[in-house]
């Protein structure tokens, strides 16, 4: 359990907290319908900054994106006496896809472009942090992520502070990738309701600034959070929410459903989304808890939007009122739940966030005000490895003992698949990144069935380079307006936790799936985030490792299998 | 239509990344989705994108092209109807 000592949203709402929650209470909402845009052939509605506001928090020597996270930050320090220095304050960042605005096709037209890792390291050094930033990239919960990762590292005692700000900005690249998913709504979005079209994208960056719980304190308090898999499918949710479900359900271990004001919800007002959401609510138990949904007020900020519901969910819940749904109108959802396109009024002082994205994954936090709830404990665990497997571009080894091969890059990957898989044609669809940890992941498990519960499995994979090679496909795609096409199956792996997404679904795993994003291979790092996730969850068997994919035909593979004694 | 066929075969191959089948593999009026090819909800967004870059044909949804999707045979049919390039 931590606590919050300050959070700053900046979206095209307002500048701080308070000027967006007063901007959301008034009803102000900030998606307009975009007919030309950037290239974009198609007419989309959505939420972005105005040439004004982008000037406003523009920083000299960096980019867009990091330009937001740097004023929303330095924003929300503005209310702390935060100490930087001396290694005990983590800068975790939560993205999807970060500077990728800047990427070019061309190696040498372009420098301004740097991994999210890099550029992490960069808006650490800064503001001046001395420790190494983490980049939660999980898709849509990174929000999520990112908090219930700065309650761990917290909890673990490696740091006494964790600033949490998720970003994201809109561009040709992520806008075209959820066209091809046929996702955007041409209008504002209608969460939960019955004519609702799609989704609309949003900008915003937010964060929230955690220390340790001090008690007795009337500040807020993270108190609990969970993530897991569906192991359903990549890009859709279980139709009846079997992740979200079993999160909601267990939250209820730590706070009553008659203790929580409010229940935000993902609500991006997909067709999938909010139906399976719904399912998931009255399945466990929670239909009589009032839905908040923001999406029609912001859009889907992606990185941003775990972080900016949170907030919202806080400052609407100390207000003592449950905003409107905006865009709601009729109900066009099968589960029961309570949602309503007036403010209601609420003296309880609990919430729950709840969030599912691409690759299966799911999240969910519980806040609380009062004394009205249970912490978890922490229960450090003993860790040993079964089995390591190593994969380059020149050979793979099991345990340490170098395998016979007969081929090298991209071509090992096909054997390794003929040798000891064979049955898997999905694996032929997969990008390079995902074709590495995936065969990693079948190597490490190979003959060893596991004993624990599907939701006592992890997934929980570093890297460097993101999705880099991914990236530039799907980028290839929209070069010019009259050959945009841009391809789903290509946009999904520049999501680089659709990794684990797979070998959730080709392993049965239902627990966590993580993907973190480090400025360098750092074990002591790695350890730190693996161990903090076994004290803190029910994991009990890990997949995890280092595994980096920089061009098609150079990647690292070094994954292992962990338990618990 | 028997080369509108077999052009179509190839590019759903090569588009799906469907390895180890040939278009002798895929019959004219098997379902694609299902029990036949074992398409997925990706593949049919993905036979979208190829209506509209190969064929000009737009489509909104895959709800709206469900019935066009059935098999090889539906798809060519549609296309020669509707086809604007």
């Amino acid at each position: 359990m931590i606590q919050v000592l300050a959070t700053n949203i900046i979206s095209p709402l307002g500048f701080t907290t308070q000027e967006n929650y007063q901007a959301v209470k008034a009803g102000k909402s900030a998606l307009f319908c975009q007919e030309v845009w950037k290239g974009i052939p198609h007419a989309f509605t959505a939420s972005l900054f105005s040439k004004e506001q982008e000037d406003r928090f523009l920083v000299p020597g960096f980019t867009r994106y990091e330009s937001l996270v740097i004023a929303s930050i330095k924003e929300a320090l503005l209310h702390t006496d935060v100490n930087l220095h001396g290694n005990r304050t983590a800068l975790v960042i939560s993205t999807t896809k970060a500077n990728v605005e800047n990427l070019s096709m061309d190696a040498h037209a372009d420098n301004s472009y740097s991994s999210p890792a890099t550029s992490a390291l960069k808006i650490a050094r800064h503001l001046g942090f001395t420790t190494q930033p983490i980049v939660v990239c999980n898709a849509c919960i990174s929000g999520v992520a990112a908090q219930v990762l700065a309650d761990r590292l917290i909890t673990h005692g490696s740091y006494d502070t964790v600033v949490v700000c998720g970003a994201d900005v809109q561009n040709p690249f992520v806008v075209s990738g959820f066209m091809s998913f046929k996702s955007l709504s041409p209008y504002a979005c209608r969460p939960f309701d019955i004519e609702r079209l799609g989704l609309n994208l949003g900008e915003a960056a937010a964060t929230m600034v955690f220390g340790k719980d001090q008690a007795p304190h009337a500040a807020w308090k993270m108190v609990a959070g969970a993530l897991n898999n569906d192991a359903y499918h990549v890009s859709a949710p279980s139709p009846v929410g079997e992740g979200a479900y079993a999160l909601l359900q267990g939250i209820q271990v730590y706070a009553t459903p008659a203790s929580l004001a409010l229940l935000s919800v993902h609500g991006t007002a997909t067709m999938f989304n909010d139906q399976m959401e719904s399912k998931a609510i009255e399945r466990a138990g929670l239909s009589a808890v009032p839905v908040s949904a923001v999406k029609g007020y912001y859009g889907h900020t992606l990185g941003a939007a775990g972080v900016v519901e949170t907030i919202v969910s806080m400052e609407s819940v100390s207000d003592g009122a449950v905003l409107p749904v905006k865009g709601f109108i009729e109900i066009g959802v099968s589960g029961k739940v309570t949602i309503s396109s007036e403010a209601v009024p609420t003296t309880k002082s609990n919430f729950v966030k709840m969030i599912s994205g691409f690759g299966g994954c799911n999240g969910v936090v519980l806040y609380a005000q009062k004394e009205d709830f249970t912490a978890p404990v922490y229960q450090p665990k003993k860790i040993k490895t079964v089995r390591q497997v190593t994969i380059t571009p020149q050979g793979y080894a099991i345990d340490g003992v170098a395998q016979a091969v007969q081929t090298n890059g991209k071509s090992l990957l096909t054997e390794i698949y003929k040798t000891h898989v064979g049955d898997y044609p999905k694996f032929h669809k997969m990008d390079v990144l995902c074709k590495v940890a995936f065969l990693a992941a079948e190597l490490v498990c190979k003959d060893r069935p596991s004993t624990c519960d599907a939701n006592q499995r992890a997934v929980v994979l570093f890297n460097h380079s993101s999705s880099v090679v991914a990236d530039k496909k799907h980028l290839a795609t929209i070069q010019k307006a009259d050959e945009f096409y841009p391809s789903p199956s290509v946009f999904l792996y520049t999501l680089p936790n659709i990794t684990t997404g797979e070998i959730a679904i080709r392993h049965g795993i239902k627990g966590e799936t993580s993907l973190y994003i480090l400025p360098e291979n750092d074990a002591s790092l790695m350890h730190t985030i693996v161990e903090s996730t076994f004290a803190l969850s029910p994991v009990k068997e890990m997949i995890t490792g280092w595994v980096d994919c920089s061009d098609a035909n150079l990647f690292e593979a070094n994954i292992k299998l962990l338990t618990i004694e | 239509m028997e080369q509108l066929v077999l052009t179509l075969k190839e590019q759903i191959i090569e588009t799906l990344n469907l390895e180890e089948i040939t278009p002798d593999d895929i019959e004219n009026d098997a379902p694609l989705f299902g029990d036949g090819l074992g398409l997925d909800s990706i593949d049919a967004l993905e036979l979208i994108v190829i209506l509209d870059k190969y064929y000009g044909i737009k489509l909104g949804s895959p709800a709206e092209a469900k019935e066009i999707f059935t098999s090889i045979n539906t798809i060519a049919d549609y296309v020669v109807k509707n086809r604007t390039k």
